[in-house]
């Protein structure tokens, strides 16, 4: 018997790869032959022993030392977010307007303009990992503070943009948690006076279900004098789902804005 | 708690590597959730010591966050991640060159099993086994680990281990072999 043949040729019919023709050829010589049968039971063994061999579960600190070094390298992505995130605009665009100058000038001396080209292009690269870096928070699915801080940071902001309301708005409305949603409602009332915000929050009136949010956003949309949700507030007063507490909030709401 | 997003429980491993690399750190957590049992299997059956191989799978998901920037989204996720398993363990034993694997301390890993009420002749056959495993050289051990423990197919394997599928099988039958002699030498001691 060639030993590592015979092995080969046992090893893919125990799992199953042979063809039809050379299985024929191997269960004959399994019937005939008591080595190779010897051989094909003592393959079956160790094959099944690997098999059914079980698997280890590791202990619970390694999930907490990798969730611990996850957060630090988290912070220490996040680090100059912050000192980026809460310098006025005016610095920011009054920086690059200084660094654009220094680089012509020296361009014309020089006819390296290029490098500041490169520079500013940098800055620009990091606001805009800034940017993406609260973005991503907001969008924590596993972590609600992640999402809280995210929505801090984002109020912090002097003026956001499109994708950073829309983030809000979505959290506003769909967000799982209460507090992660307030914060965001909070968030949102800082920029009211854009339109696009306004029109928001008069949409999220419709559809929240939360009442805690309810009446945080209808004591907002009444500071803000919107008469356009009176409609809407009335609504609230006769739906038989809404709380009272809504309900009496609604009511102070229509009081106040007829 | 919030429940995760549907929508992330369907994204592949690829496209959870490239937002971590693109700054989403906080999916690494998925990636964990996913890999560090089947990494934690692959390292605890190569080094037989619990300890050292939770050392190593920590150390494994430590390079995923500090080497996510070299991660091609062209390769696969599960191949990257064992090329990083498997310079854990070459790093460790190049540099503890007395802790021969083979000193595999067979009797600490099956305290921590987790059924120690099965039958008895299941646990030595399982002890006989990874004794026999051990006696291995260790491409052999990592070949059979990969392939019969960890299930993983032969053209996966071979990926990462730059081999052609056809030497996968040559070397993974010829460890088996190996093996076959190992386990049935024990049974006589």
């Amino acid at each position: 018997m060639n030993t590592h043949e015979w092995e080969s040729r046992l090893i893919d019919y125990i799992d199953g790869k042979t063809t039809e023709t050379e299985r024929k050829v191997i269960e004959q010589e399994l019937l005939r032959n008591e080595a190779v049968r010897n051989r094909y039971n003592q393959l079956t063994e160790i094959i099944g022993a690997m098999n059914e061999a079980r698997v280890l579960e590791p202990s619970g600190k390694l999930r907490a030392n990798f969730e611990q070094a996850l957060q630090e390298e988290v912070a220490a992505h996040a680090k100059p977010t912050k000192t980026i995130f809460f310098s006025p605009v005016v610095y920011r665009v009054a920086a690059g307007f200084v660094i654009l100058l220094v680089g012509l000038a020296i361009g014309y001396k020089i006819n390296q303009s290029n490098v500041e080209a490169d520079r500013l292009a940098k800055l620009e690269q990091q606001l805009e990992e800034n940017r993406r870096m609260m973005l991503a928070m907001m969008d924590n699915q596993l972590s609600a503070s992640q999402r809280m801080m995210g929505v801090s940071v984002a109020y912090e902001m002097e003026k956001p943009d499109d994708e950073i309301v829309n983030v809000l708005v979505k959290t506003l409305n769909d967000d799982v948690n209460t507090n992660v949603r307030l914060a965001a409602l909070d968030a949102l009332s800082k920029f009211s006076n854009e339109v696009q915000v306004k029109n928001e929050l008069i949409g999220s009136l419709k559809t929240q279900k939360d009442p805690v949010v309810q009446i945080a956003l209808i004591q907002l949309l009444v500071k803000m004098k919107e008469k356009s949700v009176l409609n809407q507030l009335e609504k609230l007063t006769r739906d038989a789902g809404t709380l009272k507490a809504v309900k009496d909030e609604a009511h102070a709401g229509i009081l106040k804005l007829s | 708690m919030p429940k995760p997003d549907k929508s992330i429980d369907l994204m592949s491993d690829e496209q959870i590597m490239e937002a971590v690399k693109n700054g989403n750190l906080q999916q690494a957590s998925l990636l964990f959730d996913r890999f560090h049992k089947r990494i934690f299997n692959f390292l605890v059956r190569m080094t037989g010591n619990r300890e050292v191989a939770e050392d190593l799978t920590q150390n494994v998901f430590l390079r995923l966050l500090k080497y996510r920037h070299s991660y091609n989204p062209e390769m696969k996720f599960q191949s990257w991640i064992y090329q990083m398993a498997r310079n854990a363990f070459a790093d460790h034993y190049q540099k503890n060159k007395q802790l021969k694997p083979a000193n595999m301390e067979v009797e600490k890993l099956h305290e921590s099993l987790p059924d120690l009420t099965e039958a008895l002749e299941q646990e030595e056959t399982e002890k006989r086994l990874i004794r026999a495993l051990a006696q291995l050289p260790d491409d052999y051990r990592e070949l059979l680990v990969l392939t019969r423990f960890q299930h993983l197919k032969y053209e996966e394997v071979a990926g990462f281990l730059n081999m052609t599928v056809a030497n996968v099988k040559v070397k993974v039958h010829r460890a088996i072999g190996q093996l076959r002699t190992n386990y049935f030498e024990l049974e006589n001691v």
